[in-house]
């Protein structure tokens, strides 16, 4: 069981344009969080500032979009990052070729099973669920 | 399965942003479908297909007050994960509305500040 949300943005220009926006930290400074750090590659330090808050992480995955992408298909980048007592989570940031555009879908998840692997309890986490996190992503 | 099938539930009922919405104007103040129909730009009726949707979910609970019926948020054992899917959800809302307003110098890639 997985808390998970999901956004989507339809913006204008193609996945290879809209790039820079999730990797180039002048960019992701003018909308993700205050200060950004992103190493950027699988098992590459994140590290984060929004407002007095730091979140530490590690990026899981950079695909950049593949010039000329036909609909449906684009880049990712997934990072997970936590906030000092908090649980850690997994963003996925994506951008989708449209016929007009570009589709940013947004997700992040709290895999409740990552805490088990991390030590923190979570009342309530039934086991049996999906799995995620390190053990599998380095695959 | 049953342990989950009602996580499930919840998550399905917060896949749409009018539940959301609603659901967060409920937990300002408990509320009736009328006055949630006041101040949302839904109908009455829709207001009310999505309450008995949040309600099933088990996210609200029904008091009559009168002749009416007052919905309020109910403290579920779930409430953690709806309380970290709100807020996670506004953090999200807000940043993308930060993209889209950068989205056409983002496109051009030019404008650097």
């Amino acid at each position: 069981m997985t808390d998970q949300i999901e956004r989507e943005l339809s913006l204008p220009g193609t996945p290879e344009d809209l790039w820079p926006a999730l990797t180039d930290p002048d960019w992701l400074c003018s909308w993700l969080a205050d200060e950004v750090w992103l190493e950027l590659r699988p098992g590459g330090e994140a590290r984060f500032r929004i407002g007095d808050e730091v979140r530490e992480g590690w990026v899981e995955e950079v695909s950049p979009p593949v010039p000329g992408a036909e609909p449906g298909s684009g880049g990712r980048l997934c990072f997970w990052w936590q906030a000092q007592d908090d649980c850690a989570s997994r963003v996925s940031l994506e951008l989708i070729a449209a016929p007009d555009g570009t589709i940013l879908r947004v997700r992040e998840a709290r895999p409740l099973e990552v805490l088990d692997l991390v030590g923190i309890p979570m009342p309530g986490n039934a086991s049996g669920g999906e799995r995620y996190g390190p053990a599998l992503v380095a695959a | 399965m049953s342990e989950r099938d009602p996580a499930g539930a919840v998550f399905e009922a917060l896949a749409d942003p009018m539940r959301r919405r609603l659901l967060q104007t409920i937990s300002g103040s408990p509320s009736t479908a009328t006055e949630l129909a006041c101040e949302l730009p839904i109908s009455r009726q829709a207001v009310a297909k999505h309450l008995t949707a949040l309600s099933q979910a088990g996210l609200l609970d029904r008091e009559r007050s009168g002749r009416d019926v007052r919905y309020h948020v109910t403290p579920a054992p779930l409430s953690e994960a709806v309380s970290w899917m709100a807020d996670v959800g506004g953090q999200w809302d807000d940043r993308l509305a930060r993209l889209a307003a950068l989205g056409e110098p983002v496109a051009r890639g030019r404008a650097r500040h």
